[in-house]
């Protein structure tokens, strides 16, 4: 606060030459920079390592189609082509199963933060008898294999008739991601202070307004980011799919069901196709993906 | 911690996610159990006589059973006051009932749909003589004519009369024959012939049929489950999925701690370096197992890389029936290039909450980085890595999809997979062994989860205490 | 008018009583302060009043409206919090404008209060920004405004200033003072810093657990607590307790210290006679102890441990007996530590309270106020 406006010297620093020092501490500082740059090789093989297969699918993704079916295979995509890609989208089913894959992952969104976002405030909020237990059961139902539910759920949807239909699909991710979204959700609320949400009462607001007015805003970025969660959740589900759809496939029920009937060229470019909303959909949750996925306890 | 007044406003809040999980996780556990345990089944009683509801009953058939149809008999029912006549038929059948013995006995025709049926039968003209027609229309071209008394052979049942075809299979032979005879001027002829004017000697039916309803019976069985237990896959699968827990789990554990302390360690880039180590937790387990496909199929990156090395000089087959190693070491890369991710994150959350002091204190005491590790990062971590080991247990019993990608999922198989081939319509198409599957793989999660609560618990009031 | 009436307040969380039986009058325009350790149940009686917590049982009364089972925002107050509460996705404008945009204020009328509340905390050129942007003091300073830019009478503060550094409290106690006075709000400003408390309130109620001890103005509160607790919670440091007991020296109450022979004084005598032979505790302030470097007849002859210079004095931590108290002296007074000194405690300054029940032993209130 009370800093000071007179102008200061530039402080000298006098650089000392690393071989000018005593033997002892050159050898330290030799020591740190090669840790310090063994650490940056490690950091980048790590890199390569997670980078270099999406390289390869994405290169056979945009490769020719004789490059596709050529060997050895080439390292990147030249001549640049988008045939294959294109064979992929025209493929029978491919587009209106992706556009099943979006009305599922966008219902499976509005519907679990719908459900979710009462229930995260509630445990964020408000002491209750059963909150606890609340919490644990969440805690272990996230845990639970859900996915495999999908078997007796098949024979549910059956006897209720909405077996084989979009929203079939995105009732059932939604019970798959419902217990990680309210945990999200719970805590992205527990971050805005309770405080401020008092201070709106006390200058005239009742609950709704307040939370409308302060809580919303403030944890509207959380929730995005968890509603993007659960987008990505649905987009990459396939045993629940594949089992609750026949016609209306899903992509990734339509790729894993045709794998057999279909080429090399439909394989990699569906594989790139998949995994492109992953690279775009991480880059946007970054800040929040230890609230996504470290969430252990909390 | 403060209490606000206790009202129902949380249990209200809370009340929408409770229904739904009741309803699309608590029902559809249930409903596997019951599909693994209770055969829902329709119980065809035989019966050792035809037309009789009250006869003994030799055996019992259940719904979809294949039948022998031996015999076929007509009986007359006088039904309203006797004014009304009705015709059923009794068929005798043998099949194998659900404990596998062969059992014989008479059941109503409607309670059997008979698919093939074929008679050989000799006959005679009973009375007058019968026209042979072309078609097995009344109204059709006569092609000869049959004194009585004249032997035929009976070539062919029934040409369909929709009317009474809607009725069932069997009837059909009763209003038109395909017969062969000799006419009175020693013509051979062939022709249709109305059922009626025929006496039919030697009648042998051979047909098949499904049994197709019967008295509905739910009852407590274990079959299921000792058919998913026997099926040979089983073990396979069981297997193969222990295995990759083993394979996987320990490298990638090493591989998260890893990538967690090269992140912690402040490098420039580090948001970027963070951002390209979590890609991996957007990306379908689906998507990986192709990935992973394009290096190791035939024509793959692995053989090109290998051969442009010199050290193979032709595309080795790493996915075949005959490498199952290399198909799990494919698997194995492939989930952990996926999943460490997740790891990853969960233990630099851990990392995170460690406070620094401790690390420095340990620096300062002239601790090296492996001591540090050791002693003080590894003991304060452990927490999450056990929530973390949990986690990732529990969902390496539901590898499937990278399965399935590399490998096709025939030749190495898991749990997951079994479940999905037996609940497959082109496939076993068995739900009730699918739902075994599926409750074998909830029993073992269970396990898991309890671990897991109890994990969580004891590290909640290790925090309340500290 | 905006008098604040608390009637037989009682507030329980679970088995935990925070507030039992409280009753307390703020008078229109009064600063009252409630003074108390942490877990005292202060804040749970501010909160009851500005209707974020209902109380078990009890009423309370703003003016002369019944406002128990209220909202806040159906009660005329308005209040400053501990972490401030600023809204974070607001700029300081908005802010401060929120409670009159929620009154449905006018447009200009909103504008110029605004400005007008800015100018009295001096953040007029900070309007624009958001809190992230601003220090702790700035933030603090935009929670005092909001509060005071919507007029109400009540005006409750949270430990305002226990976020703020120590030289910063200092300066904002001050400014906090001169603003209340101007503004003339009735107000309850809860603090656990004593000096907070002496510094600013027309009054303070000292609380433990759940209820109030005092209820005095500071200087009061200072002199005469009201019982041991008071005595030890209240100034820096806190009043010394010697262990003594009463004794009758010639028909006259005296208490003896150890072999050494206090007299009190004679509006004493009628009390300490009731109690002669039992033991009591004498509590004198450090400063009120004359240090002596001779010996006197009236004096008591004791041995310094600790000698801290502060300055404006000397703060002497010495033996007797088993007691150790502080003493401070003047910055001149030439001592060191283990040397041995003689101080005198006067008559009328001395508190003498009762060992079983802890209260103060107060003949008559108004002689020993005037005494000193």
């Amino acid at each position: 606060m009370s800093s000071t406006t007179t102008t200061q010297a530039a402080p000298v620093v006098r650089r000392v030459r690393v071989r000018d020092l005593p033997v002892e501490q050159q050898r330290a500082i030799r020591a740190r920079q090669l840790r310090r740059a063994g650490t940056y090789v490690l950091a980048i093989t790590i890199a390569v390592w997670i980078m270099l297969p999406i390289w390869l699918v994405g290169t056979l993704a945009f490769s020719t189609p004789a490059d596709v079916r050529a060997y050895p295979k080439q390292a990147a995509p030249i001549p640049f082509s988008t045939d294959t890609m294109e064979f992929f989208l025209n493929a029978r089913g491919v587009l209106p199963a992706t556009r099943n894959s979006i009305v599922v992952a966008l219902l499976t969104l509005t519907l679990s933060t719908a459900i979710a976002a009462p229930a995260g405030y509630a445990v964020a909020r408000y002491f209750f008898r059963g909150r606890d237990a609340y919490r644990l059961g969440i805690l272990a139902v996230r845990a639970f294999p859900i996915v495999i539910l999908a078997v007796p759920l098949a024979v549910t949807f059956r006897n209720w008739g909405i077996f084989d239909r979009v929203y079939s699909v995105a009732l059932m991710h939604t019970a798959l991601t419902l217990p990680t979204t309210i945990l999200v959700v719970s805590s992205v609320f527990a971050s805005v202070p309770r405080e401020l949400e008092e201070a709106a009462k006390v200058f005239g607001c009742n609950a709704f307004e307040a939370f409308l007015r302060v809580v919303m805003p403030l944890a509207l970025p959380g929730i995005a980011a968890s509603a993007i969660f659960t987008f990505v959740m649905s987009w990459n589900e396939v045993f629940a799919a594949v089992v609750l759809t026949l016609e209306n496939r899903t992509l990734p029920a339509l790729i894993l069901y045709n794998l057999d009937k279909s080429g090399d060229p439909f394989k990699f470019a569906g594989g790139f196709f998949m995994l492109v909303p992953s690279l775009i959909f991480i880059f946007f949750m970054r800040r929040y993906l230890f609230n996504m996925w470290g969430q252990i306890t909390k | 911690m403060k209490f606000r007044n206790m009202s129902w406003a949380p249990y209200l809040l809370l009340l929408p996610s409770f229904a739904y999980l009741l309803l699309f996780f608590g029902w559809p556990m249930v409903q596997s159990l019951q599909l693994a345990f209770r055969r829902d089944s329709q119980i065809l009683p035989l019966r050792a006589e035809p037309a009789s509801e009250e006869a003994a009953i030799t055996g019992e058939l259940e719904r979809g059973t294949t039948v022998e149809v031996r015999d076929v008999q007509l009986f007359e029912t006088k039904a309203a006051g006797g004014l009304l006549t009705d015709k059923v038929f009794w068929l005798e059948v043998s099949g194998l009932n659900p404990e596998g013995e062969t059992v014989q006995g008479w059941a109503l025709r409607g309670q059997v749909f008979v698919a093939d049926a074929s008679r050989s039968a000799t006959g005679t003209v009973r009375a007058g003589s019968a026209t042979l027609r072309a078609e097995a229309q009344p109204d059709a071209e006569p092609v000869g004519e049959l004194p009585q008394g004249a032997e035929i052979a009976i070539l062919a049942w029934g040409k369909v009369d929709s009317r009474i075809a809607a009725g069932g299979l069997l009837q059909k032979p009763q209003n038109w024959l395909k017969v062969s005879g000799e006419t009175a001027d020693g013509q051979t002829v062939e022709g249709w012939v109305e059922r009626a004017p025929i006496f039919l000697k030697d009648a042998k039916i051979s047909a098949t049929g499904r049994v197709q309803s019967g008295e509905g019976s739910k009852e407590w069985t274990l079959d299921y489950v000792k058919r998913m237990l026997n099926d040979a896959k089983f073990s396979q699968a069981l297997k193969t999925t222990l295995l990759l827990i083993v394979l996987i789990l320990p490298v990638q554990f090493t591989l998260a701690i890893i990538m967690a302390l090269v992140l912690q360690s402040q490098l420039r880039f580090n948001s970027f370096f963070l951002y390209l180590y979590a890609i991996p937790l957007g990306i379908s387990d689906l998507a990986a197992g192709l990935v992973w496909y394009t290096i190791f199929t035939q024509s793959g990156y692995l053989n090109s890389l290998l051969q442009s090395l010199g050290i193979i000089d032709k595309p080795f087959i790493f996915i075949s029936s005959a490498n199952k190693e290399w198909i799990i070491i494919a698997i194995v890369l492939a989930e952990i290039w996926r999943a460490t991710s997740l790891v990853m994150v969960i233990v630099v959350s851990g990392l995170q909450a460690i406070p620094r002091d401790y690390l420095e204190a340990g620096e300062i005491f002239g601790a090296s980085l492996w001591q540090r590790l050791r002693h003080i990062i590894l003991p304060l971590l452990k927490p999450s890595l056990q929530v973390a080991l949990i986690l990732r247990t529990i969902l390496a019993f539901q590898v499937f999809a990278v399965v399935v990608a590399i490998s096709g999922g025939d030749v190495v198989t898991t749990l997951a997979n079994e479940t999905y081939r037996w609940y497959d319509i082109s496939s076993y198409n068995n739900k009730n062994v699918a739902a075994a599957y599926s409750g074998f793989i909830m029993l073992l999660s269970l396990g898991i989860a309890i671990f897991y609560l109890r994990a969580v618990r004891t590290q909640e009031e290790k925090e309340a205490v500290g | 008018m905006a008098e604040i009436r608390i009637e037989n307040a009682v507030k329980t969380f679970g088995k935990v009583v925070a507030v039992n039986q409280v009753s307390l009058t703020v008078h229109d325009q009064e600063f009252v302060v409630l003074l108390g350790p942490s877990g005292c149940g202060k804040t749970t009686l501010l909160r009851a009043v500005a209707g974020l917590g209902m109380v078990d049982s009890g009423r309370i009364m703003i003016g002369d409206r019944d406002v128990t089972y209220l909202p806040p925002k159906a009660r005329d107050i308005s209040m400053v919090f501990q972490g401030y509460a600023i809204f974070p996705h607001m700029n300081v404008f908005d802010n401060i404008a929120f409670g009159l945009r929620m009154k449905r204020t006018p447009k200009e009328e909103i504008a110029r209060r605004v400005r007008e509340s800015a100018e009295l905390l001096h953040i007029e050129e900070f309007l624009e920004r958001f809190p992230s942007q601003l220090s702790g003091g700035q933030r603090q300073r935009v929670a005092v405004a909001r509060a005071i830019a919507v007029h109400s009478g009540v005006l409750l503060m949270d430990e305002p200033l226990s976020n703020l550094d120590a030289l910063l409290r200092l300066r904002m106690r001050a400014e906090l003072k001169r603003l209340l006075n101007e503004i003339r709000a009735t107000t309850i400003y809860v603090t656990h810093d004593q000096i907070e408390a002496l510094s600013m309130g027309d009054r303070i109620a000292v609380m433990r657990s759940g209820e109030i001890l005092q209820f005095d103005s500071p200087t009061r509160v200072y002199d005469v607590p009201a019982d041991r607790f008071v005595a030890g919670f209240i100034g820096t440091p806190p009043m010394n307790f010697l262990e003594g007991q009463v004794r009758r020296e010639n028909g006259v109450p005296c208490v003896a210290i150890g072999d050494f022979m206090l007299a009190p004084i004679p509006e004493m005598y009628e009390e300490l006679a009731r109690r002669d032979g039992k033991p009591i505790l004498v509590g004198i302030r450090a400063e009120n102890m004359e240090t002596l470097d001779a010996p006197a007849a009236d004096a008591l002859r004791v041995k310094v441990l600790v000698v801290e210079p502060l300055g404006s004095q000397n703060l002497l931590t010495i033996q007797i007996g088993s007691d150790v108290i502080k003493a401070s002296t003047h910055p001149d007074f030439a001592v060191a530590a283990n040397q041995d000194v003689w101080i005198r405690l006067p008559g009328d300054k001395i508190r003498w309270i009762d060992r079983e029940t802890g209260r103060t032993i107060i003949p008559d209130l108004e002689s020993l106020v005037s005494a000193s």
